[in-house]
């Protein structure tokens, strides 16, 4: 199950690990790459457990010039209520 | 760290004989203001082991002469002064063990806290703040954003003393998810590590790896700071008032600022609608804020638990039950009652009990008639709880006899029960046996995956 739904925008961008990250509760960070956003992939995971996260985000986004992250649009698909 | 205890009346007496110097906690003293010290604090610890007592002849005939008076009255003759462990998440030296790796069982430590004790921690993602008796700051874990305060972008493995504070006296001190604070006894506060959200106060979204002043406090008395993932609560000194502000993140709510969303603050707002409460406490954890009242009202906002809105102000939780301490979690609330009981708010993911585990539901309104759950803590069976703690997804308690307590989400070992799986009810924590005595206290601290206790043997 999914431990949570994030919105792109309120996940970080990590120049190190070269991924937009969101702190996961073991104390590491979930993951997701901007070729795996270009995929559709929405789930982030964490290298050191088992959850994992839904990433709340507009594919379109990530189709075209991908250095206009920072302007992302809301989510195309409604925002799941997050709690 | 071993010491020898001696009792007030006897060192006293030897102390106006002798005029002796000793070292207690690193600090040399002597003469009458110092026997008042030592009446205070009941006995003297003389700390051999560490060398900081090198006795004269006469001296050491005296302490000859202590020991034997102490041998004759068969009291306690050798004591460890605090025992402290930690257990769950180490990916990033959070355990304070030298160590990157978990532990599933509890692990004794040796937290060199520039010669004090620990008188209290504060665990944040994945990082620690220990204040000392003597008002000092050692800090240990994650360190990349400068959570850690030591003027570095670094980890650090062992429990390092913060030497930006020397020559302050520290009161206060909160772990967010990758920031610091710390307030003074002077009322100032401090703040440093990540401020991408403007958590840190500052007025921009800078990140320090040395604490910095938050300025906007300069002519007030700070009295508490609560760190939570990506926002900060503050409480100042008084009764009434605007007394709470918010800075950082408040997508959720969680600074309690508007009625409306906002996005994030990097300079301090006051909280509305606590104006008439006297907050004695505030935290902050995850996304979620709260607030106790001298008369036992909690209120709460920013992230809704059990998958509630989120709300904007501070919400009373109408209960008849008087709340003494408040733990947050990500997605619940520990609440200990004045009773000795505890309850929960929230818990759907993992620090949890679902629904058919809840022994004693209770639909509570909170002002605003939104129907909150509040759960018992089953498993207890009555027996009375003296302090709570949450981490992200686990939750921890001590028992009126010192017996430490911990459920929830236990796949990093942050349990400490020798094993990953998650508990529904409280289970004990096996820590060495030391019957309870009027002298000792145990507490227990939890980071987001990780667990600390601390006994303190006075």
């Amino acid at each position: 199950m999914s431990y949570d739904d994030v919105e792109i925008e309120d996940m970080e961008w990590n120049e190190e690990l070269q991924a937009f990250t969101y702190p996961c509760p073991c104390g590491d960070l979930f993951q997701i790459t901007k070729d795996d956003l270009k995929l559709g992939e929405e789930i982030a995971r964490c290298p050191s457990c088992s959850l994992y996260i839904t990433v709340i985000y507009n594919l379109e986004d990530f189709l075209g010039d991908s250095s206009k992250q920072k302007n992302l649009e809301p989510a195309k698909q409604q925002p799941v209520a997050v709690a | 760290m071993y010491s020898f205890l001696f009792f007030t009346d006897e060192v006293n007496e030897v102390a106006r004989e002798e005029e002796m110097t000793f070292a207690r906690n690193g600090t040399t003293f002597a003469g009458d203001a110092d026997l008042e010290d030592v009446r205070l604090h009941q006995c003297i610890q003389v700390d051999i082991e560490a060398g900081f007592w090198n006795p004269t002849a006469s001296q050491k005939r005296t302490r000859n002469f202590l020991q034997v008076t102490m041998a004759e009255k068969e009291r306690p003759v050798v004591i460890k002064e605090e025992e402290v462990w930690s257990w769950g998440a180490g990916t990033d030296g959070q355990l304070g063990t030298g160590k990157l790796q978990d532990e599933h069982l509890p692990i004794q430590l040796h937290i060199g806290a520039g010669g004090g004790l620990v008188s209290v921690l504060s665990c944040g993602g994945a990082h620690v703040i220990a204040l000392t008796t003597g008002g000092r700051v050692v800090t240990w874990g994650r360190g990349n954003c400068g959570q850690l305060g030591h003027g570095d972008m670094v980890s650090s493995l062992q429990p390092k003393p913060v030497e930006f504070f020397e020559g302050f006296i520290v009161t206060h001190v909160s772990a967010g998810w990758n920031h610091s604070g710390f307030v003074t006894d002077t009322g100032k506060l401090f703040t440093c590590g990540d401020g991408s959200f403007g958590q840190l106060g500052h007025g921009d979204c800078k990140s320090n790896s040395f604490p910095v002043m938050v300025s906007y406090f300069a002519s007030r008395h700070v009295e508490q700071i609560a760190c939570g993932m990506r926002h900060s609560l503050v409480l100042l000194e008084g009764h009434s008032g605007h007394r709470v502000y918010g800075f950082g993140s408040g997508k959720h709510g969680q600074l309690g600022i508007s009625e409306d969303k906002v996005g994030s603050i990097c300079l301090p707002q006051t909280t509305t609608g606590l104006e008439d409460a006297n907050i004695f406490g505030i935290n902050a954890n995850g996304d979620h804020s709260a607030a106790l009242s001298a008369e036992g009202c909690l209120y709460t906002w920013g992230r809704g638990f059990t998958g509630g809105s989120d709300v904007n102000n501070p919400q009373r939780l109408s209960s008849s039950l008087s709340f003494i301490q408040v733990a947050l979690g990500w997605h619940h609330a520990l609440l200990l009652t004045s009773e000795g009981e505890v309850y929960m708010l929230g818990g759907k993911h993992h620090g949890w009990l679902s629904e058919s585990q809840r022994m004693n539901p209770v639909k509570h309104l909170s002002e605003g008639s939104k129907e909150v759950d509040l759960g018992k803590i089953p498993g207890l069976n009555g027996i009375k709880v003296l302090q709570i703690a949450a981490g992200a997804e686990h939750s921890a308690l001590v028992t009126e006899k010192a017996l430490v307590m911990t459920w929830g989400w236990g796949e990093h070992g942050q349990l400490g029960l020798g094993s990953t799986v998650d508990q529904a009810s409280p289970q004990v924590v096996k820590l060495e046996h030391r019957p309870p005595t009027i002298h000792s206290r145990t507490e227990v601290f939890c980071g987001s995956g990780f667990t600390f206790a601390v006994r303190h043997l006075k």
